[in-house]
This record gives C-alpha cells, sequence and structure tokens, in this order.
C-alpha cells in the first residue's frame, strides 16, 4: 500500500470552468433590470425634488416643495380615500374568494382545472377592456338601467361616478390575485383535517374559523398582499367607472403628467404612494411573518 | 488506517488512485485525506452510513466537486484539474437523470455522439449496449414510459457505453424495491465481469456491498476504517464501528489479561490470535451471533453458560437473547434446520450452554 | 389519494357560489359580445344581428395601424423578456450567493410594483436620457415588466429539472455550455412557450405602461382604445373589445393547455395551482 505522504500533498486548483457560464448569464439581465427599472426609480426620487422651468418643463432641482405642497387637505384625503378602497377592495375580494376558491378546490372533482382555467382567462385578458364591460353595462343608458326601468323596479339608478362603482371595479379587476393563492392553499390542505374538524366544532362555520382558515392562512396573506399592492394605485377603475369625487392617488399622478404638466409634483406623488406602500407592506409582512411562528 | 494489500505490480496501473484526498466544507473536514487504490476490473465498493464522506469522494473523482487539497489520479493520470467532461469517468447516478426529452437510444449513444462517432458504429454499439441490459426491444421510447428498474438499466447502458476507466455508481439500487433490488445486484455483477470495466459503487447497504463487491472500503466520517474481501472485512474487523456496521455483533468491553479478555470478574474469553494488546489493557471483543451455537457444541469451543431471556421466529432463523449476567445478554442466531423437532424448541428460562470457535472472538481496541 | 377527495356533503352551496361568481364574472364579457353584434347603436336594447361595427372596424385605419404597432410590440417584447427572463432564471438557479439572491428579489420588484409607478418612472428615464417616445420606448418598458413573468415560470420548470441532469451532461463529454444547449434548453422547451404566450398576452393588453411611454402615432392599441372611451360608450367599441377579448382568451387558454401536450407538472396551470399531487 502506498506510503501516506501528507507532506506532499498539493492543494488542489480551482477548477475554474464551473460557474463562470452561470455568472456571465446572469449579468445581462441583471444589467438590464438596473438601467430600466432600478435606475429609474432613482430618477423619479430625484425629480421629485425638482421644480418646472418657465417655460413648463421639469427640471433637476434640490427642493422639497413639492412633498411641502403635498402636505395639504386635499392631497391627504385623496390618500386616505385610496387607502379606504384598497381595503375594500381587500375585504370583498376575500369575501368572494374563500367560498369560491373552497368550492372549486373541494368540490370542484375533475372539473377542478377546467374551472380553475374558466376563472384565470378572463383576468388575464385585457383590464381595459373588462372595466369598459362594467361602464357599459352601469351607465345610464346601459343594460341594467334599462332592465330596472323595464320591470318597474325603478326610474334608472346612478351607478357610475360612486365609490361602489370604482370598488367594484377594482375587485373585478383584482379577485383573481385572491382566489389563486387561497386556492393553492386549499389544495395542499388535508381534507381529513376538515372532517375532524367539523367532529369536534359541530358546525361549518365554526369549523372554517378554527380550521381552514388558520390553515390557509399562508394563501390568504399573500392574496391580501397581490390585491392591495395594485388597487392603492390604480386609476382606471375610478377614471372609467368614477369621477371627480372618487379620485385616487393613482389619478392625480396620471394628471399630473398628462394635463397638469407638473411632473415633479407627480413624480412626488409617485415617491410618496411607494413609501406608503412600503410602509404598509413591510408592517404587514412583520405581522404575519411573526403570526406564522406561533405553534 | 489499514487497506488490504494488493498486489501492485509494475504493469497494473490502477484504475483509480487517491492520495491524500481532501475536502472541507465551511470548516468541516468531510473527507480526511483519504488514500486509496482501486485495481483494473474490480468491483470496489465504498461503504458507509449518511454523511459519511462516500458520495463527496465519487464526486470528486467524476470531477464534479473540486477536492480541498490532494490528487485524484484515473489510469495513472493526474485529473485533479480535468473537467469531468475530459475525464475518462462515467457516473450511473442515484435519480439516473435521464434526458427526458431524447429516447432511449438517443440517451445512450448520448456521450458516443459528443465524441464525434460516425453514425454506423454509434448504431451498432448503441444496439449492443441495449441488448447487453436487456433493453433491446425498448430503444424508441422515452424514458418517463418506463419503470425505474428498467431507467436504471438505460443510466447504467449510457455510462457503460463509453468504455471508461472507471464507472461510478451512486447508490444506483437505492430507489428500487426489495425483489428488483437483489435481481439488479444479480445482474449489475454479472455485466461487470462481461465487460471488465473497474466499478466503484458507493451503498450504505453493507449486504449489497459484501454480496457484489471484490473489495469493500467502509468508510466513517470522512476516513476509510477498513479495507479488504468482503470475508476479510466480515470475519475480522479491526474496529468497533467495523464490527457494528457490517452485520451485528455482540460488543463486550474487558481487559485484556493472559491470552484473554475479562468481560466480567467470573468470565474470561480466550482470544490466542489476538496480537498488539498489552496486559491490563481496556479492549472490546466481538462475536457474530451466527458464530454462537446452542447444541452440538464441539470440544474446541470455548463454552459460555446462560440463560433464554427472549426468542424470536424469522422463517429461515430464530434468534435468542442469552443473558450470561443480569446487565449482559448475547444475541445468537439459529438457522432453523430440518432436524430440530418442534419440541427441541428453546423458550425463555431454559438455561443454555452457548459455545463458539475461539478464532470467531474478535478483539479490538 | 385522500387529498383529493370531495368532501362528503352535499355541495348544493358550492354548485350555487360558484354559478352566481361565474354569472358575475361571465355577464360584462358576454354583454360586450352581445351588443358588438347590435344593428343599433344602443346597448341596452338588443334589436338584430348586425356585423357593421366589425366592418367599420376593418376601414378604420388608425385602428388598424394601433392593431399592428400592438402585435409588433407584443412580438419584440416577448422574445426580449423570454430571453432575458431564461438567461435570469438560469443564472438564479445556479447561483447561490448571497448577491445571487438580492438580484432573485429586485426581478421580482416589478411584480408587486403597481403600474403606475413603473409607468412614470419609465417615461422619466426615457425622457431624461433623450430618448422620443415611440413604439421603442414601449418595448422597452414592456420588457422590463415582463421579464419577472418568465423568470418564475422558468424557474419553476428548472427546479424540476436536477441538477444531476445537468451533471450528466458533463460526465458523457459535455462542456456546460453545450450541456445548456442541448440538455436544459430542451427541457425548457414546454415551459418558454408557455410563458411566451401568456407574456404576449399581457403586454398586447397592457394599458398603463403603454399610455405613459408611447409616442404619438401609431399607438398601442389598448390607449386608443381608452381614448375612445373617455368619449363615451359605443358598439364599435364593443367590437374591437370582443375582438380583444377572444385574441387573449385564446393565448391564455393556449398559454395553459400546450405546455401539457409536453408532459406532466411542466404547465402554468400547474404551477398556479401547485400542481397534481
Amino acid at each position: 500500500m502506498a506510503v501516506l505522504d501528507r507532506r506532499g500533498a498539493k492543494p488542489a486548483p480551482r477548477s475554474a470552468q464551473r460557474t463562470w457560464l452561470w455568472g456571465a448569464l446572469l449579468a445581462l439581465p441583471t444589467a438590464w433590470m438596473v438601467a430600466f427599472f432600478v435606475f429609474s426609480m432613482a430618477i423619479v426620487v430625484l425629480l421629485s425634488f425638482g421644480r418646472t422651468t418657465n417655460d413648463g418643463f421639469p427640471a433637476f432641482a434640490t427642493s422639497t416643495a413639492n412633498y411641502r405642497a403635498l402636505w395639504n387637505d386635499v392631497y391627504l384625503e385623496l390618500f386616505w380615500r385610496s387607502l379606504l378602497y384598497a381595503l375594500a377592495t381587500v375585504a370583498i375580494s376575500v369575501l368572494i374568494a374563500y367560498p369560491v376558491a373552497y368550492a372549486v378546490a373541494l368540490h370542484g372533482g375533475r372539473y377542478k382545472n377546467a374551472l380553475i382555467a374558466a376563472i384565470v382567462v378572463p383576468f388575464f385578458a385585457s383590464y381595459l377592456i373588462r372595466m369598459y364591460a362594467w361602464k357599459a353595462l352601469l351607465s345610464d343608458d346601459g343594460l341594467v338601467n334599462s332592465g330596472l326601468r323595464g320591470s318597474g323596479l325603478s326610474d334608472g339608478v346612478t351607478f357610475l361616478n360612486t365609490p361602489w362603482a370604482v370598488i367594484g371595479g377594482l375587485v373585478y379587476g383584482f379577485v383573481v390575485f385572491m382566489i389563486l393563492p387561497i386556492y393553492a392553499s386549499l389544495e395542499r390542505l388535508d381534507v381529513s383535517l376538515i372532517e375532524a374538524g367539523k367532529d369536534l366544532y359541530h358546525g361549518p362555520v365554526r369549523t372554517f374559523f378554527s380550521v381552514t382558515l388558520p390553515a390557509t392562512r399562508a394563501g390568504l396573506y399573500g392574496g391580501v398582499l397581490l390585491v392591495f399592492l395594485p388597487a392603492l394605485g390604480d386609476f382606471v377603475s375610478a377614471q372609467l367607472l368614477g369621477g371627480a369625487s372618487t379620485f385616487m392617488m393613482g389619478n392625480l399622478v396620471q394628471q399630473q403628467f398628462t394635463e397638469g404638466q407638473n411632473w415633479p409634483l407627480g413624480s412626488a406623488l409617485t415617491v410618496a404612494m411607494m413609501a406608503a406602500l412600503t410602509v404598509l407592506m413591510v408592517a404587514y409582512l412583520r405581522a404575519t411573518s411573526t403570526q406564522a411562528q406561533e405553534p | 488506517m489499514s487497506t488490504a494489500p494488493m498486489s501492485t505490480t509494475a504493469a497494473t496501473t490502477p484504475s483509480v488512485s487517491l492520495r491524500s484526498l481532501t475536502k472541507t466544507f465551511g470548516g468541516s473536514i468531510v473527507v480526511d485525506a483519504l488514500d486509496l487504490d482501486i485495481a483494473s476490473g474490480e468491483f470496489f465498493s465504498l461503504l458507509g452510513p449518511s454523511g459519511c464522506g462516500k458520495t463527496t469522494t465519487l464526486r470528486m473523482i467524476a470531477g464534479f466537486s473540486d477536492p480541498t487539497s490532494g490528487t485524484v489520479l484515473v489510469g495513472g493520470e493526474d485529473v485533479t484539474s480535468t473537467p469531468p467532461h475530459r475525464r475518462d469517468v462515467n457516473t450511473v447516478f442515484q435519480s439516473y437523470a435521464l434526458f427526458e426529452h431524447l429516447d432511449v437510444r438517443g440517451n445512450v449513444g448520448f456521450g458516443l455522439r459528443r465524441r464525434g462517432l460516425d453514425k454506423a458504429t454509434l448504431n451498432r454499439r448503441v444496439s449492443d449496449m441495449l441488448e447487453l441490459v436487456e433493453l433491446g426491444d425498448r430503444g424508441k421510447e422515452r424514458p418517463s414510459r418506463l419503470s425505474g428498474g428498467q431507467r436504471q438499466r438505460v443510466a447504467l447502458a449510457r455510462a457503460l457505453i463509453n468504455e471508461p476507466k472507471v464507472l461510478l455508481l451512486d447508490e444506483p439500487l437505492a430507489a428500487l424495491d426489495l425483489k428488483l433490488r437483489r435481481a439488479m445486484q444479480a445482474e449489475l455483477k454479472a455485466i461487470q465481469r462481461e465487460v471488465g470495466i473497474t466499478f466503484l459503487f458507493v451503498t450504505h447497504d453493507q449486504d449489497e456491498a459484501l454480496s457484489m463487491s471484490d473489495r469493500v472500503a467502509i468508510m466513517n466520517e470522512g476516513v476509510i476504517e477498513q479495507c479488504g474481501t468482503p470475508e476479510d472485512v466480515y470475519e475480522h474487523p479491526t474496529s468497533v464501528f467495523a464490527a457494528g456496521f457490517i452485520g451485528t455483533s455482540n460488543l463486550m468491553s474487558g481487559t485484556w489479561s493472559s491470552g484473554c479478555v475479562a468481560i466480567s470478574p467470573t468470565v474470561s474469553i480466550p482470544a490466542p490470535g489476538h496480537q498488539g494488546s498489552a496486559e491490563g489493557d481496556s479492549v472490546s471483543v466481538a462475536v457474530r451471533p451466527e458464530k454462537i451455537w446452542l447444541s452440538d457444541l464441539t470440544p474446541a469451543m470455548f463454552r459460555l453458560p446462560g440463560t433464554i431471556v427472549a426468542t424470536s421466529y424469522h422463517g429461515a432463523t430464530t434468534q435468542h437473547l442469552v443473558s450470561i449476567t443480569p446487565d449482559l445478554t448475547l444475541t445468537v442466531l439459529e438457522q432453523n434446520l430440518p432436524r430440530m423437532r418442534a419440541d427441541d424448541r428453546w423458550i425463555p428460562g431454559d438455561r443454555v450452554e452457548m459455545g463458539w470457535l475461539p478464532e470467531h472472538t474478535v478483539v479490538l481496541r | 389519494m385522500a387529498r383529493a377527495r370531495r368532501l362528503e356533503r352535499k355541495p348544493m352551496f358550492a354548485v350555487v357560489v360558484t354559478a352566481v361568481f361565474f354569472a358575475w364574472l361571465y355577464l360584462p364579457i358576454l354583454a360586450v359580445a352581445l351588443f358588438s353584434l347590435n344593428d343599433k347603436k344602443s346597448l341596452s336594447t338588443f334589436s338584430g344581428f348586425s356585423l357593421r361595427w366589425y366592418d367599420d372596424l376593418v376601414h378604420n385605419d388608425a385602428l388598424i395601424d394601433s392593431l399592428l404597432a400592438s402585435l409588433k410590440i407584443a412580438t419584440v417584447a416577448t422574445v426580449g423578456s423570454l430571453v432575458l427572463g431564461t438567461m435570469l432564471a438560469l443564472g438564479l438557479e445556479r447561483v447561490r450567493s448571497r448577491r445571487g439572491r438580492v438580484i432573485g428579489a429586485v426581478t421580482l420588484l416589478p411584480l408587486v410594483t403597481p403600474e403606475i409607478v413603473t409607468g412614470v418612472a419609465a417615461l422619466l428615464l426615457f425622457t431624461g436620457v433623450g430618448l422620443k417616445l415611440s413604439m421603442t420606448t414601449v418595448i422597452l418598458a414592456e420588457i422590463t415588466f415582463s421579464i419577472a413573468y418568465v423568470t418564475v415560470i422558468v424557474r419553476g420548470r428548472l427546479a424540476g429539472v436536477s441538477l444531476e441532469v445537468e451533471e450528466a451532461a458533463r460526465d458523457l463529454g459535455c462542456t456546460p455550455f453545450q450541456a445548456l444547449r442541448l440538455v436544459i434548453l430542451p427541457t425548457l422547451v414546454p415551459a418558454l412557450v408557455g410563458a411566451g404566450l401568456l407574456v404576449f398576452a399581457l403586454v398586447f393588453d397592457d394599458f398603463v405602461l403603454a399610455f405613459f411611454t408611447t409616442g404619438v402615432d401609431p399607438q398601442p392599441l389598448p390607449v386608443r382604445v381608452y381614448s375612445s372611451i373617455r368619449f363615451g360608450v359605443s358598439p364599435a367599441i364593443n367590437a374591437i373589445g370582443t375582438l380583444m377579448l377572444i385574441g387573449s382568451a385564446l393565448l391564455i387558454v393556449a398559454a395553459l393547455v400546450l405546455p401539457r401536450l409536453f408532459g406532466r407538472g411542466t404547465s402554468s396551470l400547474d404551477l398556479i395551482t401547485g400542481g397534481q399531487k
């Protein structure tokens, strides 16, 4: 047997060919994301400290005027309204998503995948047109009102231009992002848990709150986030289904970059919106993750 | 560290040689200065529990893991810094790792195609190899349509067809059920004999290692505890770990005194062949359960009285627990031979005399 | 397979809930489609079948320009995001360092950022650099936004292709690059098909990003439709809307179904629904 000669053992050379390829693959997309996403965000922040020149063009500066302008009743009211609408959207989405996800996951049987596909397909097909569809339905000469008039139930109700129309639009637009995570959670759930719960709790409602809800918590939390974020920043629903009294933050931002032509203010608004979103999201993630650590 | 002596004349270069091969992962030593020679044409097994470093060693030989220090030689050549695709080594992976987008023939011929073999020769060799692993009629199928055993054979064929200097097998039978495993063990052994390629087989199943190998190396915590033929390793374990890992052993501790091991004030087991212990040393002694007899004792046997504590029937064998003293119990394995009549069987409470040949007493430090 | 078992009780509530939901979901869409075939201008009384609104569409040059522009944008954006997204997915799967995880997180940011923010940011970037708004700027913005979708879908598929398959390729004589080309990419084809179709539909229909980054002419289809909607509802919009919905629906269905033909566990549907056990 060969003699053990530890003195002669040389340190092995690194085989260099292993990770260069994967690192190289990362380089281009990362550069793209940095350039087009990270960098663009940075410019928004920079311009929020800017001003408008006399010719009406945006210019970089170091002024906090835009932020100070935000701190007034009109804008704050807008912020609270957006927050309220987004929360309402989330709440209604939960109320809709749970029964639907539950029905499909636990009673769907062979048709489960077809049902889910039938739910998903409309949601990924033109958000704009679907908002338009409601606008058409709910307008004063629309189908709903003519039905109401025709059946003598009422003289016509103004659906549009109300908070409920806007919230309804938001729900219609984003509820799928609540349904899917909850559905995925329910799919992974062991049905015998629910049956055991029914034995224990003697009632579907109590079983739901004591067994099903805690077990699908992860899906719920994910869904809340995925609905709240786009809802808060949305402007299409408010624009098409609402009016001046239902303006959301998104509408205001859009205004600054179109008719208002006040890009620095628009930037400041955007930054404020992102800041608010980040704060809310971090607080939310903190709260939900500490809950998850409970036994 | 003990490795069984091997005749290495100048003419027979080992297929694989490891010299002081070491691998550390973030501060802990996973493979500790391994030295090993595997002869050409050998069926060599690397046996050990999970985490002992056997798979890491395999990966270093294949080239998927860089050693921290030391060298790997394949066919006498230093390949430590050679990338896997240029080493004359092929691997059969535990998960088979078949290419799902190619059919069986595409999988098997993959390595040859990389080498630029002409179509006719390639097809012929693929057909031959498929015949060897008895998949001749499955050439055009996709891996997803094959059973576990068939997939395993495709993985083997795919690696073997390249005629490497050494074929590495990483627990290839682990995913198969018992009956299939037994069948595949026999097949693998037959194929190895037929093609004559060196096999390096990694497993945690000592049964597998013993039945298939020409030599076995027992690994534990990064070192090779013992290396030798299956009989060597089984009959003459050189460490407590080896004695316990391969098969079962009755392990007792005692003191070496005038050619015997005193395991209690009243019991001294003679061990005539043992050398290297001084008077008064603490030693361990191991006796295999099947070496202990309860009847038909011969004069040469060392005898020890005891009481049957428990008995369990295992079809071909019966296992008895026999106590010598209140806190020392030995396991005895008896073959259920036809001459035993129903009323001959031992029951708990019976006084028995155990006996075994002194050469079956293994003394370990 | 206890998990897939249905609960043993009358599913009446389930049927009702699902029916009501689907009615609410599809009613507006069906109404749009129905009244696009109306022979009069009304959106509340259906008086007879007519294809006149579709006929008008065909003769509306501006609209056709927008349609072609949207198709072009969607095509280029799909190719771009597939390439970049796949590169990203491959790199992220193999590079396990801290840096890799940070990059992974950053690439997912567009998914959780409200579109208006990315739209504004893109607008400022392009004007700040002096790039005139045009189809190109729309394409650049859409690619940035879509990379995340591709990365998620491809990574999902990649996770199922074990590291050992790549090692097997290298063991059999492939350089790392050949292993990628000959073994990994072919296995990814189903995921790429699904992701590509999904991204195409999303980009084609996208409004917010296009709104902020488009030039004056031609405008992407959703932006032009939006301008029309600002003036009020009309059957003409119903017609183009119906076409957009049908087109997108076909693409999404294909995206969900096609990869399945390649085998279980490879379609986006499986990724969404957590896969079949």
